[in-house]
Parts: structure tokens; sequence; C-alpha cells
């Protein structure tokens, strides 16, 4: 899994590539560290080239979504497959995103 | 360092005993002194109690005389006074004197000058000849004599009572040493009309005063009342010298000057001098009556001539002690340096043995799992030296999907024994690095072992060859304890004995073979396993290994289970030999009929990917949709990290197997770990509906595998946690 964090004046966006299975996962949350520390903007979870999502990748998505809502940030998750799709209806986690 | 602290030891313990030589000799010189003030002290006294006691003795004795000289003159006065008016009787009374007392030489009685009308001067003398023996007569009224004016008749009159004169050399007798006693006679009328006396020879008194020998260099003195020397070892001193005398002419004038003073006055005491250099005591008493006084001369020398001696015999056993300690010191000293040094020997030896047993360790395979990446074999080893070093082995390797591998014991134990277990290891990898047969092998390895066993050490060899991809095993034994083998049931493995390897050179060992199958095992120990000693020198035996054995875990907990097993065993015996043990699970899955398939993954997180891969294999066996490989994926997934993260304390290593049974219509896969107890079923659903503030973060895991699989169940079995997942396709 690589991540790719892109910061412009009005919005963070954050580009997974790969599996984000368990291994991966606690590499992806020291790099997203920054992100969550700041997520008063907008910040976009481009989930394009995502194949895989695990527990612990959600944990991060909830994470993620807790920092924004607290700092009012918004977060937008963008292009999901349909496999992880299924697994965010499964886990009530379409609910708790704005999904383009 | 190690030599620069020889010296410095050295001269602490020579400062140490140099420090206890001073102490004891110190020691030893105050008891010493302590001792001779006493002794000196009591010596003196003795010698003054013997001196007093001396004199008082000789002192008796010559107051006897004067008692008896005495007693005579007084009783003849009686009758002198009759003879008065008879002068002619009178030679009578004087004659009686001389006769009747032996002491007695003379006597004379004297006429006051013109008492009588007839004789102005009469003095008839009775005396013996000192020739003859017979009593003579004589008189001393004479010119030339003139008795009136004589001290034995003057100071009788003049006291009115008897009187002892001062001695006197009788020329007439015979030149020898007088004195007289006198006493008044009363006429009727009360005048003094005579004096009576009686001379006494004071040889006796030479002779009595000096054979006083208090020590063999003392002599006594008698002084006559004037001081004048009555009885002295200088004769030529007898009456030429007076006390005053020689204290006028002594350097040590004041002292001696007192001494005679006080002899002079009639007292007793004593009195140290120094005459010609050398110390004296002298001990006076006076003689009452005669007023005479007797003293007795020790020179200091001869009063402590015992104590010196007695110092002398102290002064050289002090130093005989001394020799002697140290001469102790120094042989106690060289022994201190010898146990040093051997000390030192021992920590060097010790310390190389250290790193032998490290160098020893180090060749042997010994980080487990041995093969991390390999799910067909799980492997464990163990070795304990009963010594530092030992002389029992084990190896392993894969070499062309064939596990090699080999255990052995060295006869005898120690340095000697662990030399030969490394050549013998490095035989057994160079041997089988180009061999494939474990019969060549060991042929090989006895061959060249024992060309050189000049030292007839020999080695119990068990070697096998397991080919991993067929569970195939070939297998050599030279001499070893037979291995156990797991299957349905634990075995003992089939073993020709054959002989040691090392003893009959160009021996042919024989070969055998046996086929493992998936979950089989093998297990290798030395006899330090199967003779383990407890203290009542009972053998921990093959059944006790079996009984540990019969319950199925995984090769690490295997080799816990037993060394803990052991070590209950033997309690607080000592462990007498070198203890090893190799556990060889075999879990290859390949079997040609198999509908099932198997993973063992260690409970390490980076070994997702494997589980991944694993899925993956099955999915396209079964040709399964590819949103479904995804789905199983996660429920995996969650479901091992959940063993992987929680089941084994953190930082001990586990195993968590994964089994897959492909079903018509279904796929099963069952989790075993033997970890601590968790029944994933038991835990709530995570609620779903919940805002993202209100979610928990954990949690999800559980429930996404529920949610993906069709059933889910639990059950714990032989220690184990088994998790079985099955999902419909």
């Amino acid at each position: 899994m690589e991540v790719f964090i892109n910061k412009t004046d009005s919005e963070t966006t954050v580009r997974f590539v790969g599996r984000l299975d368990t291994p991966a996962s606690a590499d992806v949350f020291k790099a997203l560290d920054p992100v969550i520390n700041d997520a008063s903007g907008t910040i976009i979870l481009d989930c394009k080239e995502m194949s895989y999502i695990s527990s612990s990748g959600l944990r991060i998505f909830l994470t993620l979504r807790k920092a924004a809502s607290a700092k009012g940030g918004r977060i937008i998750v963008k292009d999901i497959c349909n496999d992880i799709r299924q697994v965010f209806m499964m886990t009530g986690f379409l609910n708790l995103f704005e999904i383009q | 360092m190690r030599f620069k602290e020889l010296p410095t030891a050295i001269k602490q313990s020579a400062r140490a005993g140099l420090g206890l030589v001073i102490v004891a000799t110190l020691t030893l010189e105050a008891t010493a002194i302590i001792q001779f003030a006493y002794s000196q002290k009591g010596i003196k006294e003795e010698a003054s109690m013997r001196a007093q006691s001396e004199m008082e003795a000789t002192k008796l004795k010559i107051i006897d005389i004067v008692d008896q000289t005495e007693t005579a003159v007084r009783n003849s006065i009686w009758i002198a006074s009759w003879c008065l008016n008879v002068p002619d009787s009178i030679k009578n009374i004087t004659h009686r004197l001389v006769e009747d007392n032996p002491v007695i030489m003379g006597s004379t009685m004297a006429m006051v000058p013109g008492y009588l009308k007839k004789y102005p001067l009469f003095s008839p003398y009775s005396c013996i000849n000192p020739e003859t023996g017979e009593i003579e007569l004589k008189t001393l009224a004479t010119q030339e004599y003139d008795y009136p004016s004589q001290e034995w008749f003057t100071k009788p009159i003049e006291f009115d009572a008897g009187y002892w004169s001062e001695p006197y050399i009788d020329e007439g007798g015979g030149n020898v040493l007088m004195t007289t006693y006198s006493m008044p006679i009363h006429d009727e009328k009360g005048r003094i009309a005579a004096v009576l006396t009686a001379d006494i020879s004071l040889d006796w008194l030479t002779e009595l005063v000096g054979n006083v020998q208090v020590y063999s260099s003392a002599y006594s003195l008698l002084f006559s009342r004037a001081g004048q020397i009555m009885v002295c070892p200088a004769e030529s001193l007898i009456m030429k010298r007076s006390i005053v005398e020689m204290a006028a002419e002594s350097k040590d004038s004041s002292t001696y000057g007192e001494l005679s003073r006080a002899i002079l006055s009639g007292s007793a005491g004593n009195q140290a001098i120094n005459t010609n250099g050398s110390k004296k005591y002298v001990y006076y008493a006076p003689i009452e009556r005669t007023g005479w006084s007797m003293s007795i001369v020790i020179p200091e020398s001869e009063v402590f001539a015992s104590i010196r001696r007695m110092g002398m015999m102290i002064k050289f056993l002090q130093i005989l002690g001394i020799a002697l300690i140290i001469v102790i010191l120094w042989i106690f000293t060289k022994n201190q340096l010898k146990y040093k040094l051997l000390e030192e020997n021992k920590e060097k030896m010790e310390s190389e043995l250290h790193i032998a047993r490290s160098i020893q360790m180090s060749m042997l395979p010994n980080i487990f799992p041995p093969f991390p990446e390999r799910h067909d074999i799980d492997m464990c080893a163990d070795l304990v030296p009963a010594k530092e070093v030992g002389g029992d082995l084990y190896d392993f390797y894969i070499r062309d999907e064939k596990l090699y591998f080999c255990i052995g014991d060295v006869s005898g134990k120690g340095v000697p024994a662990s030399l030969v277990m490394a050549v013998t290891r490095s035989l057994f990898r160079t041997v089988s690095g180009h061999e494939k047969s474990p019969q060549r092998i060991v042929t090989m390895m006895n061959d060249s072992m024992s060309d050189m066993n000049d030292n007839n050490m020999f080695v119990t060899f068990f070697c096998g060859v397991l080919d991993l991809a067929t569970g195939h095993l070939r297998y050599c034994n030279a001499g070893h304890n037979a291995p156990l083998i797991f299957r349905d049931s634990i075995e003992m493995l089939p073993v020709v004995p054959n002989i040691p390897l090392g003893v009959i050179p160009g021996m042919t060992f024989q070969e055998q073979e046996t086929d493992m199958h998936y979950d089989d095992a093998l297990f290798l120990y030395t006899d330090g396993l199967s003779e383990a000693e407890n203290i009542e020198h009972e053998l921990f035996g093959e059944d006790r290994m079996k009984e540990v054995m019969s319950v199925r875990r995984y090769s690490q907990e295997h080799l816990k289970a037993m060394q803990k097993a052991v070590a209950e065993f033997v309690g607080e015996a000592d462990q007498s030999d070198d203890l090893t043990m190799l556990f060889i699970h075999y879990l290859n899955a390949e079997r040609p009929d198999s509908s099932e398939r198997h993973l063992i993954l260690h409970n390490d997180i980076q070994q997702i990917p494997q589980l991944a891969d694993f899925v993956e294999t099955i999915a396209d066996e079964v040709k399964l949709d590819q949103s479904l490989v995804m789905s199983l994926n996660l429920a995996l997934e969650e479901a091992v990290t959940n063993v992987i993260l929680y089941a084994y304390p953190e930082g001990s290593d586990g195993l968590v197997e994964v089994e897959a049974i492909l079903k018509p219509g279904s796929l099963e896969f069952i989790l075993t770990d033997s970890g601590k107890p968790f029944d994933p079923t038991s835990v709530p659903d995570a609620d779903v509906s919940l805002a993202a503030e209100d979610r928990k973060i954990g949690g999800l895991g559980i429930y996404l595998v529920r949610n993906i699989m069709d059933t889910v169940s639990y059950k714990r079995e032989e220690g184990k946690n088994v998790l079985s997942m099955t999902k419909n396709v």
C-alpha cells in the first residue's frame, strides 16, 4: 500500500494505492498523522486505486472521520470500488461518509 | 592488568605481615616488661624477707649467748656481794663463772679503787689459757692496765647497770675479738663496790654472722655500738674501720651517711647504696641490749639474677616466636599467592569455557522457527550441556527440498567430548552436502572418524533425510536411541541399532525408510533426556516422554513442555548428562488426493500477505467470483489477525494453522491456535447504525467475519482454539 498526500489551500487529497490490509495499516496510520491532526479543512480520500480494505483500514477512516467532525472538517470518499462499497455498507460506513 | 595486580598483592600481604609482626613484637615486649616489673617487685620483697628472716634468726642466736652471759653474771652478783668483805674468795666466783659457762672466756671482779682498805686496786681475773684450756688466775690490778679507767669498768658504774663493752682485740688472750659484759655490785649500804665481768669471745659471732648466706655473693656485717666493724668478710677491716669512716670515704656519701646514721641509731630498715659502681641493697636491724647492729648486703645483680635469667629466656622465646610468625606469614603469603594464581587461572579457564560454549552453541542452528517462510515444516531443537561445554549435537538444514537432520551424543562429557562434537558436526555438514543417502552419510562419517580416533571416543548418531515434498523419510541409526514418531499414536521409530560412529572403520550401516504424513512428527533426543535422574536415581524414561508428548502441540511448545517435565522430575538433582531434543513436525499439505489445504502462520502480522496468497490460490482452484474472494480474504484476515494479535503473550512465538476444506457448495476454513482460550462468537455485534461520533474504533473485525461467512462456530479442543467458518459458494 502506498499513500500520497497532496495538500492545497482549499483541500487535502489522500490517494490510496493498493491493499489496505492489517500489516499496511500501521504505516498508513503513521503517514496520515499530519492529516488527522489538521482535519479542519476538506479532506478527499481518493480510493480509486485501493483494491482492498480490512477492519484496520476502516479504523483509519473512522479516526479521520472523528477528527474532522471534531474540528469542523469535511471528509469526502471518492471512487470506491464495488467490493469496498459493499464492506462500507456492511459496516454502516456508507452512512458515515460523504461518498462521491 | 592481571600481571600488574600481582606485585600489589604481594606488597599488600607483605605490609599486612609486617604490621602483624610489629604488633606481635610490641605485645610480647609489653607483656615481658609488665611481667618483669611485677617480678622485680616480688623478688625485691622476697630478698628483703629472706634478709630479714636471716637477721632475725641470727639475732636470736646472738641474744641467746648474750642472755646466757648476762644471766651467768647476774646470778653471781648475789654471791659476789657476799664476798665483798672476803677478797680472797672473790677468785672463786670468777673461777666458777668461767668454769660453769662455756661461752665465758674470762671473768674478773674489779673492786672500786679504795673500797678495800687492804688493796686499793683489786681485780682477780680468771681466764682460759687458749693453749692449755686450763683456767688460770691473773690479776688486772696492774699499773700498765689501769683497770679503773677501762670502759667495762667505768660504764656500768656510770649507768649503775649491766653494760656490754665495745668489742676489742684481746692481745693477752690470743688476739681474739672480745666483748665484756660487766655489772656493778652493791654492798649492803647500796654503794657500788665492785664490777663483775664476763668476757666472751666473738669468734662464734664471726662464724655465726659470717655464715649467713642469703645469696651466694651476699655478705653480712655486724657493727658495734660505735659503728666499728665486728664481723666482715674482709678480716683486715675488723675493728679497724667504722661505718662512719666508710660513709665518709664513699662517693655516694649522702645515702651512705643516711645509712650509717640509721644503723648507729639502732633502727631497722633497708637502703640501696652504690659502691664501686654497683648497686647494693643493705638490710639492717639492731641487736638489742648489745647495741650492735647487723647488716646484710646483697648486690642488686644477685637479687635480680634469676629475673635476669628469666628475662633472657623470655627474650629468646620472643625472638623465636617472632621468627616463627615471620616464617608462617611467609608460607601463608606464598600459599595465598599460589591460590590467587590458581583462582585467576580458574577464572581464565571459566571464561574460555564460556566462550567455547557460545562457539559450540553457535555451531548449531539456534534460531526458531528455523524456516519461517516454510509452512511444510515446523521444527524446534534444544541442547543443554551438563557442563559448560558438552558432547551432544544436532543439526539440520534444507537442501533441494530435503530436510537433512541429525542428532548425536559423544561418549563422555566436557571439553574432550565438545571437540569431538565439533568435528562430528562439521563432518555431517561436509558429507551430507553431497550425499543424499543417510546410510552413505553415516558410513562415510564413520570411516573418517574411526581413522583419527586415537582416544577411542565414539558417537551415537542418528541421521535422517526427509523429502519435504513427499514426506518420505530415509534414516540411518548409529547406536543412538530410537526416536519417537507421532502418527495416530506415539511409537518408537523402528531402528536397526548398528554401532556408534568411530568404533569400527569400514562398517556398513543399514538404512531404513518410512513415510511421514501431514501432522506427523518425529522426536529425537539423547539419553540425557531418557536417562535424566531424579534424586532417587530413577530415570525419566520413555513412558514419561510419551505422556508429555501425548498432547498435540507445535514443536516449540512440545519442547517447552518436555523441558518443564524434566526439570520437575529431576528436581534438586544435578543434571547428569547433556540433554538434547529435536522435534520435527511435518506439515506438508500437498497430498495428492487432498481436498484440504493447509497454511501455518507465525504470530507475526507481516505474514498476512501469505494468507491472502493462500486464499487467492484456493479461490483460483474453485474458480470463485473475484468479489467473493475479497470478502473471504477479509473474513480470514480478520480472524487470523485476531489470533496473531491477541492469542499469544506478547513477544512469544506462536502459530496459527489455517485449514481450507473444499466441499461441494461450500468452503470451510478452520483456524487452529494454541493460544489462550477465546471464543469470537461470544463477542456481541458492533452496532453499525451509530453515528460516527458514537462508533467504537474496534470490534469491526469479528463483525465482518460473522457478516461475510455463513456459519461461524468455535470450540476449545485439546488446548487449542478451533474456529470453523463456512461460506456457501
